[in-house]
């Protein structure tokens, strides 16, 4: 397909690789600050490096289900905006919303190479790029003053953070759980009505890819609950995704 | 080391912190939204701004209230130096939070304390060091798969990648919550099936969608209140 060779040409390489260098070298950056500054209060030596290994270890899993995710985007908008987006603020849910809604936004009927265009591409690199700022615009102008008012504020003070966390974890699922439920409901009615109101004659195919994807993280949540595999969980959205891509694979041969 | 000294030395560090924290989120900031130009210079094709705009309405305004209530709740765990870093590289709540407990739970750091700010910082730090390798030395290596990767055979398999996230998230988020579920799930099912033109435009009906979740999470929240009281 032409679009993904021009979407995968060394020139968007470069121009990402510029991007996660300069991000890989804040990293060192804070990295070793935080190791002086550690040494310098009287840390033990030992401990940081302890912290440094901990941390190097637990995330290697995590980042191989992380570039199960560049994989996965990588065949509908090419290796590199998926390479950028996942290794900058990204996250894999929400870069696949993001994706499929901006491409809904201009005029696809779905996030695919088949569809894509230039334009399309770039429009859609903006609004995944864009929709995801807030937490880093958030840090620019609160941090410090949020910081400092936590820092000083007694166990009682403390009222209204509480609430947030009350409230805001359950509201933060229900949000994600109305999201989830407009997208499976459109599936449900596309089969049924795609093609006139109840006929049963749409697209069936994102149906089975649902439950499949469903079925697969039953398993994972099962292996790690009860077979105490919890490593499994680094892997659980990116396995049940490539399971079910495979199983559209597999069942378009079939039918 | 006296405990005042100590206090001293890491009030001037937390400070600095804030000082380049703020102008590393800033730089970033500028790249990560100069590349969609920067490609689209390449590709001779600028985003289109009134699509762009008409997403963000869409979806962009569910993400920032996200942000928001994650900001609150996540920044005084992940401290200054941890949460600048944190925000910059993503990937919060499947990595960056459960790794820096885990440092801190290792090493015996407590909640406020500069150690934790310390190990919160090189925890995340490290974390993202290492996904942004992983990631490199995959990408390099998925280079010789790319003609594969655009075969026909597999366009199936990418043409439906949001179903397959939208199952296995599904799944995650419904189990446990069906008494929230039912009512969004019904409701959407209802109106596809009765306007199933509105399937080209379901990135607007996650607004409705999501009130409609909150809004029977709150009617639950508060009865569990009651009953408590």
């Amino acid at each position: 397909m032409q679009i993904l060779t021009q979407l995968n040409s060394p020139v968007m390489y470069l121009i990402v690789g510029v991007v996660i260098l300069f991000i890989a070298l804040v990293c060192v950056f804070f990295m070793v600050r935080a190791y002086r500054a550690g040494k310098a209060i009287g840390m033990d030596v030992k401990l940081l490096k302890r912290a440094i290994t901990a941390s190097a270890t637990f995330a290697v899993l995590p980042s191989v289900g992380i570039l199960l995710g560049v994989i996965a985007l990588s065949g509908s908008l090419g290796t590199p905006l998926p390479w950028l987006r996942l290794s900058v603020i990204g996250a894999l849910h929400y870069e696949t919303q993001v994706a499929e809604a901006a491409a809904e936004g201009v005029g696809l009927t779905t996030l695919s190479a088949a569809q894509m265009t230039p334009k399309a591409f770039t429009t859609i690199a903006l609004t995944m790029s864009f929709c995801i700022i807030w937490g880093m615009v958030l840090a620019i102008l609160f941090n410090k003053g949020y910081l400092k008012k936590l820092s000083g504020q007694s166990p009682k003070k403390g009222g209204g953070t509480s609430v947030i966390k009350d409230f805001g974890n359950t509201a933060m699922t229900a949000m994600f759980i109305g999201l989830v439920s407009a997208y499976i409901g459109s599936y449900i009615g596309d089969f049924v009505s795609g093609n006139g109101l109840f006929t049963f004659t749409g697209n069936w195919m994102p149906l089975v890819v649902v439950v499949v994807a469903a079925l697969v993280m039953a398993v994972c949540i099962w292996l790690a609950e009860k077979k105490k595999a919890a490593w499994i969980d680094n892997f659980s959205v990116a396995l049940s995704m490539l399971i079910a891509m495979a199983s559209a694979v597999l069942v378009g041969q079939l039918v | 080391m006296t405990e005042e000294k100590k206090n001293e030395l890491f009030e001037q560090y937390n400070n600095r912190t804030h000082v380049y924290g703020r102008i590393f989120s800033i730089i970033s900031l500028f790249l990560l939204l100069a590349v969609p130009f920067v490609m689209g210079a390449y590709l001779q094709a600028m985003p289109d701004i009134p699509a762009f705009l008409r997403t963000f309405l869409a979806i962009g305004i569910v993400y920032l209230v996200s942000a928001i209530a994650e900001y609150l709740i996540y920044t005084p765990m992940l401290g200054a130096g941890g949460s600048y870093l944190a925000f910059i590289t993503g990937n919060l709540i499947n990595m960056k939070l459960p790794c820096a407990f885990n440092a801190r739970d290792i090493v015996g750091a407590k909640t406020g304390t500069p150690e934790n700010e310390i190990i919160s910082t090189l925890s995340i730090a490290t974390s993202s060091l290492v996904t942004i390798l992983v990631l490199a030395v995959g990408v390099a290596l998925l280079l010789p798969l790319q003609p594969l990767l655009q075969s026909e055979a597999l366009q199936p398999a990418f043409e439906n990648v949001v179903p397959a996230l939208f199952g296995a998230m599904a799944y995650k988020y419904y189990r446990g919550n069906m008494k929230i579920a039912a009512f969004p799930l019904i409701a959407m099912t209802l109106l596809f099936l009765l306007v199933p033109s509105l399937t080209g435009s379901t990135s607007f009906m996650i607004i409705p969608s999501g009130a409609i979740s909150i809004g029977v999470a709150y009617w639950y929240y508060k009865k569990g209140q009651k009953k408590d009281e």
